[in-house]
């Protein structure tokens, strides 16, 4: 059977979207096709909005509505602490787990020469800047411990180095709540090598 | 471990084949070409789900047939029934443990441990570097998840740091450079942690060697696996004289974009009586230099992963004079059990066979007795 053109379509657009493939977008097509036409509209225009309503904030290329962040505006913010993040996904992640009270910065991505991702697609000099300007005591880097996530890091860490700023990596180990027994023998073996002393 | 029992359908030349093997030796007769070595490739695909021949599906499939299925009855300390059932309608493989299917490879690696013997083991004392680098490789892994998964990360840097080095030799841009800093550091790092793991292991296995070496050639020769860290060193690599190393060749790692450097291009180099097997080794020492890194292998899972691993001989006795062959197959007894494809029994009359051990006949893709 031909399936009608606007059909079509939808569902080529739909199988665009990461982790859709050909029959979700099917289904997801033949969904909205269903429904009443203000919820179609008001799905539109929730869509149009992400667009039109959103842009990067203008110091730490966070997701935000307005010129600047509500993280950067903020005054209850400690201005000494600056978190590195791959992408503002990870601030989301961050966020929730209420133990970090001082400001981000989105790289935008991490090195990968594979994937033509070099220094210059990454929010690196604008970081530097954000350095020079702003009071910074501490940078947390806070990247996925893959093997890319670890060069970026690397790198960072050696444009910091001879800048009077603390440079810190975020800790890599067991899940809390985890098990030693279930945890599979990578993250077992790193978390032996960065164990920590009691002090 | 032990495999109860095997059956092939439609598996290259059988048709239908069932067999139940003895606890110990399992000499496979049959003439060139009747299907001897499809058993150990059904055996070893069990284990493993993995071909030893790397043949495609329509090449193990029998020819004008429609599937393949090959059954296999493993007893550990409980009965696991593995099986690998191919259509060619669909053009899909399915493994299945216990009735449940299985999706990843890992979750079947490590659980029947096999090591096979086959005439292209020549490659490892004849071949090249990678020959050897992929068996020692291989031998720790299997014992060592950590030591995979850190090869796998190793192997993604370098692929990382090549495709920076091209960028480098077409343009030098400052950042770039800095970059390659940041991939020399990891590099450095978890290659540092597979040189020591490496070292560890070879000393460990030289007296697996050893040992093996001694039974099929006793007091004659002394065998020794020699392991020339980054291409040469035999002082102990730290860090800092990897990285030493890395910093002295980098202009001309950029000039040729290639990763020059490091545990990728390490050899491995088996010694015979302090002098090297590759370039002044006979064919027997060779020959003997394979069975006995076969055994070491066989040896050392044992004694890692707690169980005692399968042990597949295909064609070994070919290129071996008598002397050698009746001492094979009397250290053979040793290791419990094991699979070994002969052409005919008159003409290996050294053999020791006790009367535990059962023959398997094949002619034709049939099984006789």
């Amino acid at each position: 059977m031909i399936i009608p053109e606007p059909l079509q379509l939808a569902i080529e657009e739909f199988s665009k979207f990461p982790g859709i493939g050909k029959k979700t977008a099917q289904r997801l097509a033949l969904f909205l096709l269903r429904r009443h036409t203000d919820d179609v509209n008001r799905f539109i225009a929730a869509i149009e909005g992400l667009k039109e309503n959103l842009h990067q904030c203008k110091t730490c290329y966070n997701i935000t509505s307005s010129e600047y962040c509500e993280i950067c505006s903020s005054p209850k913010r400690d201005h000494a602490t600056l978190c590195v993040v791959e992408d503002a996904s990870d601030i989301f992640a961050i966020e929730r787990s209420n133990q970090f009270n001082g400001k981000y910065h989105v790289l935008g991505g991490v090195l990968s020469p594979l994937s033509g991702v070099g220094p210059e697609s990454l929010k690196v000099k604008e970081l530097l800047e954000r350095l020079k300007s702003e009071d910074v005591h501490e940078v947390i880097l806070a990247l996925n411990p893959n093997t890319e996530g670890e060069t970026t890091a690397l790198y960072i860490n050696k444009l910091l180095r001879g800048l009077p700023i603390k440079v810190t990596r975020i800790a890599r180990g067991l899940p809390i709540g985890g098990d030693l027994e279930f945890s599979d023998e990578a993250t077992i073996g790193r978390a032996v090598i960065g164990r920590v002393e009691y002090t | 471990m032990i495999v109860r029992s095997l059956s092939l359908r439609n598996f290259r030349i059988h048709q239908s084949s069932s067999i139940d093997f003895s606890d110990t030796l399992n000499f496979i007769v049959g003439g060139n070409g009747e299907g001897k070595t499809s058993l150990l490739e059904g055996l070893y695909f069990l284990c493993t789900t993995r071909n030893f021949k790397a043949a495609a599906d329509n090449e193990l499939l029998r020819f004008g047939e429609e599937s393949y299925e090959v059954n296999g009855i493993f007893q550990d300390t409980t009965i696991r029934k593995a099986r690998i059932y191919y259509s060619a309608a669909d053009t899909k493989r399915h493994y299945l443990l216990d009735g449940k299917s299985i999706t990843r490879a890992t979750d079947v690696i490590g659980k029947f441990p096999v090591v096979l013997l086959t005439p292209e083991d020549h490659q490892l004392t004849q071949g090249g570097p990678a020959d050897r680098r992929k068996f020692i490789d291989s031998v720790i892994s299997q014992s060592n998840v950590f030591y995979l998964s850190t090869l796998i990360e190793y192997n993604r840097i370098i692929k990382q740091r090549s495709a920076l080095l091209n960028l480098l030799r077409e343009q030098r841009r400052h950042d770039y450079l800095v970059e390659l800093d940041a991939w020399d550091e990891l590099l450095v790092k978890t290659g540092t942690t597979i040189i020591e793991i490496r070292q560890q292991f070879i000393e460990e296995f030289n007296q697996f060697i050893c040992e093996a070496y001694s039974h099929i050639m006793p007091g004659e020769e002394q065998p020794v696996i020699l392991y020339p860290l980054l291409q040469g060193s035999t002082e102990i690599v730290t860090e800092s004289i990897f990285a030493e190393r890395l910093a002295k060749r980098r202009e001309e790692e950029i000039r040729r974009a290639a990763n020059l450097t490091g545990p990728h291009r390490d050899d491995f180099i088996f010694m015979v009586n302090n002098t090297a097997l590759k370039t002044y080794g006979s064919q027997g020492q060779h020959k003997t230099f394979q069975t006995a890194l076969r055994f070491a292998e066989f040896f050392y899972l044992k004694m890692k992963a707690g169980t005692t691993p399968i042990f597949l001989l295909d064609d070994v006795f070919g290129e071996l004079d008598t002397k050698r062959s009746s001492r094979i197959s009397e250290y053979l007894k040793t290791v419990g059990q094991a699979f070994i494809t002969i052409t005919d029994f008159s003409n290996y009359r050294f053999l020791a066979k006790s009367e535990h051990d059962a023959t398997i006949m094949v002619s034709r893709g049939s099984i006789g007795i």
